[in-house]
């Protein structure tokens, strides 16, 4: 047995061949594509205004950080330091929409989930909510915030909330009555109940909900910051696409999707696991 | 002997859940129960078990006559009637140990004590080893131990039982029987068991209620004269007594049935 | 008295029609708390126009005939754009699901496009064809391509192997297991993918419109905006919101649940 067969087998133990296999398997899409990039930029068959080279994309990254002086600009959203201080300020915005939005969601959501009177007024008013999709909120938003981060911030919360609130109420009427009546009769009060049984049994629904809070709203802040802000990574791909500066959109595009796929995987995907799959509940998709 | 639970002239209506019509589920129930007695109710489908189980577990409201427990009159939900309900009870959030712990956590019994009070039940109920086991990693039996733990942990002065053994496998049914009955010499607790199996009624019970079919009447009282000591499958299937009652209890049940159908 | 209240409600929860009145008792209570807080602000005209302001420029609108138009147009771009997403996605996932391997490797790069959001694609399209109509719809047929062809791929992929064995022994032919056993078999993710694409798509043809200018009811509230008639972006608002509840909940959710009810298998 030589070094390199010793070497293969021992990554695939570790990382299991199953998995392996669909790791190889899935990155040639990938490696075809960025070839495939590559090699429009060697032979020119699409203009570099249409199309940049990877190293344009990659250049553009420095040129937006170029003079910026360090780890405290980065923090203080310096101009200097623009790709960054576009990036914190729109996952701040996310941040932020999450930290009020999902547990006031949750809490309302809960609570129209226990008493039919607050469903009866609240459940239309969400149905309609969600059906008015976030951006469409944008001009009147801009009416009421002017330009800004308010506009934007308001544009998720307004999402991240309905969504919140509709999933942890279809999730709270999910829950079997038993469960209420069980902590009821070992002497439980009702405050136990929203704590013990029905937070953790609306659970799967509340992540449901948080992956659906996380996808739409992360795409109407794009939309929002385009058109109704003044930072945030909508903001910059937004004003380069104005003035045709395609490095800086494509490298845009890109950051957002690698920011969204890392929360969704890195985030969602551990919580879910250590919730709903330990507690061994099914996932309902609603 | 003293009387643990005495319920007087208790009558119950309730709207229908879909029609919203009028239902007499109970018609003046009186009966007693003593302290360390272990008693079973019996009677067709739809004659108001469940109900009576609800309003003495303080789930369910009633108007007309009086329901106490060492002589406080029943006002809602609380830890001196512990329950055990019939299947998918236990909090599928919680450990075995989180579980059984739970009445004692809700009333701030300090975690120390907890505890050692949790390890001596998941003692007696056979369930060492898997106190970190969420319910959906145990089988149905084990899921109804833990349903019974839970509730003897928290100390009731008397437990109430829903069908607890319904959905179980027979094979199951009859060792949690067994085990039941072993329990309750152990605890020295007093049950109220509620069955539609006369099997089992006669097994477990002191005494049997028979109810009639709606409106729940009290029909008769069967007594089964058998030491617990000597209640065991193996042996009691020859006790002329368990099947004198057995018989017994059939016969009224059956006749309740057939009236029913007519 | 309370015995009394719990019977009523009792009655009120089986009565066939309570759930309308119960939504028009809503309807109503909110539109007055909307009138209350209009009549109580400053400048309600630029803030919040009362129902009534509203309601006078839909009136208005309907006489000019815009809100026809812009209505037509909005609708006539969501359907051209999700009826060839559709068409072109559906096919898409089929195929690249009839294999194992050819499924296990384009899964990532489909969960990755689908996972970009097609507006984050806009200024991108914008550079290559401008404010067009051709952006807009690029916009909207790549928003509603990939989810659909997603969810299609991940639905092939999820039909039990047995079933293609089963077909394969009663000596079904390659293009027999497509037809009797894949597309079938897959047909829940068609419909929920179907649905989720159609979402998609409606919002990015009110984004699309707002962003590239094209005439519509994105256009209708982002000009209204600008033009300072706040009357305008809520009686906008209020259309968007009602043909989505109309579109969802009486078309594709019904649609949904019945295809995935009749093949009585709910996967995931």
């Amino acid at each position: 047995m030589n070094a390199l067969t010793k070497f293969s087998l021992l990554v695939q133990g570790r990382f299991g061949r199953k998995r392996l296999r669909r790791i190889g398997l899935g990155s040639i899409p990938f490696i075809f594509l960025l070839t495939l990039w590559q090699m429009n930029t060697t032979f020119e068959w699409l203009a570099p205004v249409f199309i940049p080279s990877i190293g344009g994309v990659i250049d553009a990254i420095f040129i937006l950080q170029s003079d910026c002086g360090g780890v405290w600009d980065i923090l203080s959203l310096d101009n200097t330091c623009l790709m960054t201080t576009h990036i914190l300020s729109s996952i701040g915005r996310v941040l932020l929409a999450a930290v009020i939005g999902i547990p006031l969601g949750i809490i309302f959501g809960i609570l129209a989930g226990m008493n039919r009177l607050i469903s009866t007024v609240l459940e239309p008013v969400g149905v309609f909510a969600n059906s008015i999709s976030g951006i469409a909120w944008v001009p009147l938003a801009i009416v009421w915030f002017g330009v800004g981060w308010m506009t934007t911030l308001f544009i998720m919360l307004n999402t991240v909330f309905w969504l919140m609130f509709f999933n942890a109420m279809l999730g709270t009427r999910g829950i079997a009555k038993v469960y209420e009546q069980s902590v009821l009769t070992l002497g439980g009060s009702r405050w136990n109940i929203f704590i013990q049984v029905y937070l953790p049994g609306a659970m799967p629904s509340i992540i449901t909900g948080m992956r659906m809070s996380l996808g739409f709203g992360w795409r109407a802040l794009i939309a929002a910051e385009m058109i109704g802000g003044d930072s945030g990574l909508g903001f910059m791909i937004f004003t380069a696409a104005e003035e045709f500066n395609v490095e800086q959109v494509f490298l845009g595009v890109i950051v957002i999707s690698i920011i969204y796929l890392a929360t969704d995987h890195y985030l969602l995907g551990p919580l879910e696991k250590w919730t709903i799959h330990r507690w061994g509940l099914t996932w309902k998709p609603t | 002997m003293t009387a643990k639970l005495v319920v007087q002239g208790l009558s119950h209506h309730y709207p229908d859940e879909y029609t919203g019509v009028s239902v007499h589920a109970l018609d003046d129930i009186n009966l007693e129960v003593n302290d360390g007695e272990f008693v079973a109710i019996v009677g067709p489908s739809g004659c108001g078990k469940t109900t009576l189980l609800n309003i003495l577990a303080g789930l369910l409201r009633y108007r007309e006559g009086n329901a106490t427990v060492d002589g406080k009159k029943i006002d809602g939900p609380g830890p001196d009637r512990g329950v055990v309900f019939q299947e998918h009870a236990i909090l599928p959030w919680r450990t075995v140990a989180g579980n059984i712990g739970h009445g004692l956590e809700l009333q701030k019994i300090p975690r120390q004590e907890r505890q050692d009070r949790v390890a001596e039940y998941i003692e007696l109920v056979g369930l060492v080893g898997f106190e970190d086991r969420y319910p959906h990693e145990l089988s149905g039996g084990m899921k109804q131990r833990c349903a019974v733990a839970r509730t003897l942990c928290a100390d009731p002065e008397i437990m109430l039982m829903d069908e607890p053994f319904a959905a179980v496998d027979a094979q199951t049914r009859i060792t949690l029987q067994e085990e039941l009955i072993r329990i309750a010499i152990a605890t020295k607790k007093t049950i109220l068991f509620i069955t539609h199996a006369v099997d089992e009624a006669a097994f477990l019970g002191d005494r049997c209620f028979v109810f009639s079919r709606r409106p729940g009447r009290l029909r008769e009282t069967v007594h089964i004269n058998i030491p617990r000591a000597e209640r065991n499958w193996g042996d009691i299937a020859a006790n002329p007594e368990f099947v004198r009652a057995r018989d017994r209890i059939l016969a009224l049940v059956r006749e309740e049935v057939i009236a029913d159908d007519r | 008295m309370t015995d009394r209240l719990n019977r009523f409600l009792a009655f009120w929860r089986h009565f066939p029609g309570a759930k309308v009145i119960n939504l028009a008792l809503v309807i109503a209570g909110l539109l007055t708390a909307w009138a209350l807080i209009s009549g109580s602000i400053d400048n309600p005209d630029r803030y919040l126009p009362s129902p009534l302001a509203v309601a006078a420029s839909s009136v208005d609108m309907l006489y000019k005939g815009l809100l026809p138009s812009y209505f037509g147009d909005t609708i006539s771009r969501l359907l051209l754009g999700s009826l060839i997403g559709l068409g072109l996605g559906i096919p898409f996932g089929l195929l690249l699901g009839l294999n194992r391997t050819v499924s296990d490797i384009f899964f990532p790069i489909m969960n990755f496009f689908q996972s970009v959001s097609g507006i984050a694609i806009f200024p991108i399209v914008v550079i290559w064809w401008g404010n067009s109509d051709k952006t807009v719809l690029a916009v909207i047929l790549y928003t509603s391509f990939f989810p659909v062809a997603f969810n299609v791929l991940s639905g092939v992929r999820e039909v039990p192997l047995r079933y293609i064995h089963a077909a394969y022994t009663l000596g079904a032919s390659k293009f027999q297991v497509i037809r009797d056993v894949l597309a079938p078999g897959a047909l829940p993710h068609i419909a929920t993918g179907s649905r989720l694409s159609i979402g998609f798509a409606w919002r990015a043809v009110i984004a699309g419109e707002m962003l590239a200018g094209r005439e519509g009811l994105g256009w209708m509230i982002f000009t209204g905006q600008d033009a300072d008639m706040t009357s305008q972006v809520i009686l906008g608002m209020l259309m968007i919101g009602l043909t989505w509840i109309v579109l969802d909940h009486y078309l594709l959710r019904p649609l949904e649940a019945d295809t995935i009810e009749r093949w009585g298998l709910v996967q995931r």
